[in-house]
């Protein structure tokens, strides 16, 4: 029996530094940390720009939709020449390159998780997304931006500085299409109203038409939904220092943060913008005639450098990296060292990674894998070729977690709270099975994963099997059910069911308590 | 315990000449066979001004010049005062015979306009005690646990548990879609609920009751004709229906609708949040149907964590306000009739000039739903520090 006060071996470590800054381990891979020694291996992670990756540069090749800009992906996805009288057929087709850019996406996400060498940035990223949650359910619009968002904001910045992070998100037409901020403006004054008045009738000629326009124009104002969850989610925290007023003044000074219609990019109009000094969290943002979009730029700052950001940022990486419920002394750690760089995404990582609780004995296998964690290292476990993840997406819908289509602006949790339901691991073995058992469309476990099991008689492949899989070792009543399982599948069967042995034991791995954790 | 009771319901009689509401008159028995509780969570901050319309106010429609509706839009009158949206005719016959209770004014006393904390506070039924981590209806279930119940008694039909759900009692959560095959759950049947501390129990229990809960659906007797539409709500509520049917012993169903946060594009007769109204309605309406014999001991619950703003935001949608609305359909409710207290839209009515105010605690509501539905009397502090005034809305 292993005692809670006990430091970690280093083979732990390494098996620990890929459940935390990795998707978990590929087959070998802890071997392969250890060879290079855990230290180095974390170092080389948080400096992922030194590591090389041509699975995934191959894998973008083949998805040219990821490195469009938006009115690239509108022109050549979404505006193709509609002929006349399609055909079932020819409508199909638009449908399929209209769902193109999208489809694009969510398999990169998915495959660059399996995929990267670079697994501590993909973890960061994957935080990252659901920090500053967007979602496809916005409708309309946002599909065409969100291929950009993941690549110019969430991956661009997700070892870089916060504040250049927020800054790209608040002026990106996915978050200013998803939290509105769009569409706040400035009401509009007597003068302009009477003008609108004016356009309409002359143009229609209806008295009653112009006063219809004017009366929808009046009611056009401030929208604070991008105010607020930039202060609650996206910085400072709920509850943290700021009032409703901090919130109507934060809209009002984003207002004018809108994007250009037909082009799609950010753009600051001045005529949206309400005008004069704000108050914001007992400070004065002078109001900027000549460049109103400063004063929203200035607040992007204040919050960025706020002692409750860095605290806030702190305590939801330690929350992911360490465990469910962070010593305060790691959380302290990592928002020094936030203050410290100036917000530097990476010095926070490390301050946290650095801290004594990060490899504590405690924080050992403490998390509870979230559904497109345990799908990921489960592909990353057996090696899994994934050539078509639609199958894949599809199973993570099903366990609740469907990439990019979280719908509030939380975005997805990653704590053992909010995936531990009972009812829900059911999903999971149903995946680890068909998975394992070669059911999953598109994705399969190499031929070769279990060459070798030759010359090691079947009633001990459990145990090979376990060894591989769960590196950091299972309970005895995991390794009394799978050598049960295997004795029963022998006995049961004709002798032709050996071949599918091997299959199902993985399955059973992969659904195993242990397999569950990280 | 004699002591508690009569001090509850003295505070309850003071609190109700307060508010105009009811107290709770009767010592409170257990009288139908089974009841059930099934709470709809419209998540996002429905825009409850917009399903119960003021449809005489002029203010109603100054505030709302583009998404207000208005006799003229075929708005289905319930009284002088209020109206429902037109996508909620499907309701409009349970509300005439007297099953439907819309509630109007309700939330929550904190002042949060954040989605999260809203919703927190209202599952938690603990308006800024960040503190309480059990959700209401698991209080119920833990307050109420006894041997031999059914491990249905609290089962949510979707990948994660309403908060309101969440807590010591093992609730279950189903997701819906591809049904499960009984072989998968023979599978793991040895690897969960031994070592493994809370991962092992949850795989444990999630084996024992699923197994049940597919032999349930699939020998459940058929329902009436039900005409659900093709929404994946419909859907959960026809399996819902199923299982009451079954007579399971199923108490409390967590049911989220999600989406309501129209800040812009939420449209007024037409558009979103019209679209939205219209599958809740239909899939309520068909549930009812549905549910037979039944009907008349499930109480439905349809809740929101705050209203929004009583003007228009001029994107064709609305902010996040405060005072929101409820509606109380079925079990034991007395309906067709609007409660709560209604102060109007006058500028020195609202929080801030802006918002509706609360006039009615969300935490009176659930309590008179556990109380109409259950004939369960919360123990102090079920609610941390409130007590609540029930509601004249159930018949006893």
């Amino acid at each position: 029996m292993v005692r809670a006060a006990e430091p970690l071996t280093e083979r732990e470590r390494a098996i620990h530094a890929l459940s935390r800054l990795a998707y978990g381990p590929r087959p070998g891979e802890v071997e392969r940390v250890l060879a290079l020694g855990v230290d180095r291996w974390v170092e080389s992670q948080l400096a992922p720009a030194g590591i090389e990756d041509a699975a995934v540069e191959r894998l973008l090749a083949g998805a040219p939709a990821l490195a469009m800009t938006p009115a690239q992906l509108r022109a050549e996805f979404l505006e193709a020449e509609r002929p006349e009288n399609p055909t079932p057929e020819q409508r199909r087709e638009l449908q399929r390159r209209k769902n193109e850019p999208r489809v694009q996406l969510l398999r990169s996400v998915l495959q660059r998780a399996v995929l990267s060498e670079r697994q501590a940035l993909e973890i960061l990223t994957d935080l990252w997304r659901n920090h500053f949650n967007v979602s496809y359910t916005k409708g309309g619009p946002i599909e065409v931006f969100l291929p950009d968002w993941d690549r110019s904001v969430i991956r661009a910045h997700a070892l870089g500085g916060f504040g250049a992070l927020l800054a790209a998100s608040a002026q990106h037409p996915a978050m200013l299409i998803y939290l509105d901020n769009a569409v706040s403006r400035r009401p509009a004054t007597p003068a302009e109203l009477a003008a609108i008045g004016r356009r309409v009738q002359r143009r229609t000629g209806s008295a009653e038409r112009a006063e219809e326009e004017m009366e929808l124009a009046r009611q056009k104002g401030l929208n604070e939904n991008y105010a607020r969850e930039l202060m609650e989610l996206h910085t400072l925290g709920a509850d943290n220092g700021y009032s409703q007023d901090d919130v109507v003044a934060v809209a009002e000074a984003f207002t004018g943060w809108t994007v250009r219609r037909n082009e799609g990019v950010f753009e600051f109009r001045n005529d949206m913008h309400v005008p004069g000094d704000k108050r914001v969290l007992g400070r004065v943002i002078p109001g900027d005639a000549a460049d109103g979009a400063r004063e929203g730029r200035a607040i992007l700052e204040l919050l960025a450098a706020s002692a409750g950001t860095a605290r806030f940022l702190a305590r939801k990486l330690a929350c992911r990296l360490i465990r469910d419920d962070p010593p305060p002394e790691a959380v302290e750690a990592g928002a020094a060292a936030y203050l410290e760089s100036q917000g530097d995404i990476r010095a926070l990582a490390g301050a946290i990674v650095a801290s004594p609780a990060f490899w504590a004995r405690d924080s050992f296998r403490a998390k509870f894998k979230t559904p497109f964690e345990f799908v990921v290292s489960a592909l990353r476990a057996t090696g899994a070729a994934v050539e078509n993840p639609d199958a894949v997406l599809a199973a993570l819908r099903e366990m609740g977690q469907p990439i990019y289509l979280c719908d509030p602006p939380t975005g997805y949790a990653d704590t053992a709270e909010a995936w531990l339901d009972p009812g829900v691991l059911a999903a999971r073995w149903q995946f680890a099975l068909d998975l394992a058992e070669g059911r999953i469309r598109g994705a399969r476990v190499p031929p070769d994963f279990h060459a070798d099991l030759q010359g090691v008689a079947p009633t001990d492949w459990w145990r090979r099997l376990a060894e591989k899989l769960l590196p950091a070792g299972c309970s005895e009543s995991t390794q009394a059910a799978l050598r049960a399982a295997g004795a029963e599948f022998l006995d049961a069967g004709p002798p032709g069911r050996r071949r599918q042995l091997a299959p199902r034991l993985l399955g059973l791995v992969l659904g195993s308590p242990e397999f569950q954790q990280q | 315990m004699t002591t508690t009771r009569r001090e509850f319901l003295q505070t309850t009689a003071a609190l109700a000449a307060c508010t105009g509401l009811a107290p709770l008159a009767a010592p409170l028995r257990r009288e139908r066979a089974a009841p059930a509780l099934v709470a709809v969570y419209l998540r996002g901050g429905a825009d409850f001004l917009n399903m119960l319309i003021p449809y005489r106010d002029p203010a109603y429609r100054a505030a709302r010049p583009g998404i207000g509706l208005g006799e003229e839009d075929g708005v289905l009158p319930l009284d002088d005062q209020f109206a429902l949206h037109p996508a909620l005719a499907a309701l409009r016959p349970l509300y005439q015979d007297k099953r439907l209770a819309p509630v109007i004014c309700t939330g929550s006393p904190h002042p949060t306009r954040s989605h999260f904390e809203a919703q927190d506070f209202m599952e938690y039924a603990a308006p800024g005690n960040h503190g309480v981590r059990e959700g209401w209806i698991s209080r119920y279930l833990r307050a109420t646990a006894r041997p031999g119940a059914s491990e249905f008694r609290a089962v949510a039909l979707q990948a994660n548990l309403p908060r309101a759900l969440r807590g010591e009692f093992p609730a279950l959560a189903v997701p819906e879609g591809k049904r499960r095959r009984n072989d998968v759950l023979e599978q793991f049947d040895s690897f969960y609920g031994g070592e493994g501390g809370a991962v092992s129990e949850s795989g444990r229990r999630t084996i024992d009751i699923l197994r049940r809960f597919h032999e349930i659906a699939a020998a459940a007797p058929a329902g009436k004709e039900a005409a659900y539409p093709d929404a994946d709500l419909a859907r959960r509520l026809k399996t819902i229906a199923g299982f009451i049917r079954a007579g399971a012993g199923l108490e409390v169903v967590g049911l989220d609708y999600d989406g309501w946060d129209h800040h812009a594009g939420q449209g007024g007769i037409g558009g979103r949040h019209a679209e939205m109204l219209r599958t809740l309605a239909e899939s309520l309406a068909a549930f009812y149907r549905d549910l037979g014999p039944h009907a008349d001991a499930t109480l439905t619950l349809c809740m929101t964590e705050f209203g929004r703003t009583v003007r228009e935001n001029g994107n064709d949608g609305t902010d996040h306000g405060r005072g929101g609305g409820m509606l109380l359909l079925g079990g034991g409710v007395r309906g067709g009739k609007v409660y709560g207290d209604w102060r109007g839209l006058e500028a020195k009515a609202l929080i801030e000039g802006r918002d509706l105010p609360v006039t009615t605690d969300f935490r009176d509501v659930f309590a008179s739903c556990l109380a109409g539905c259950f004939g369960f009397e919360p123990p102090r502090d079920f609610f941390p520090d409130y007590t609540p005034a029930l509601l004249a809305a159930f018949r006893r």
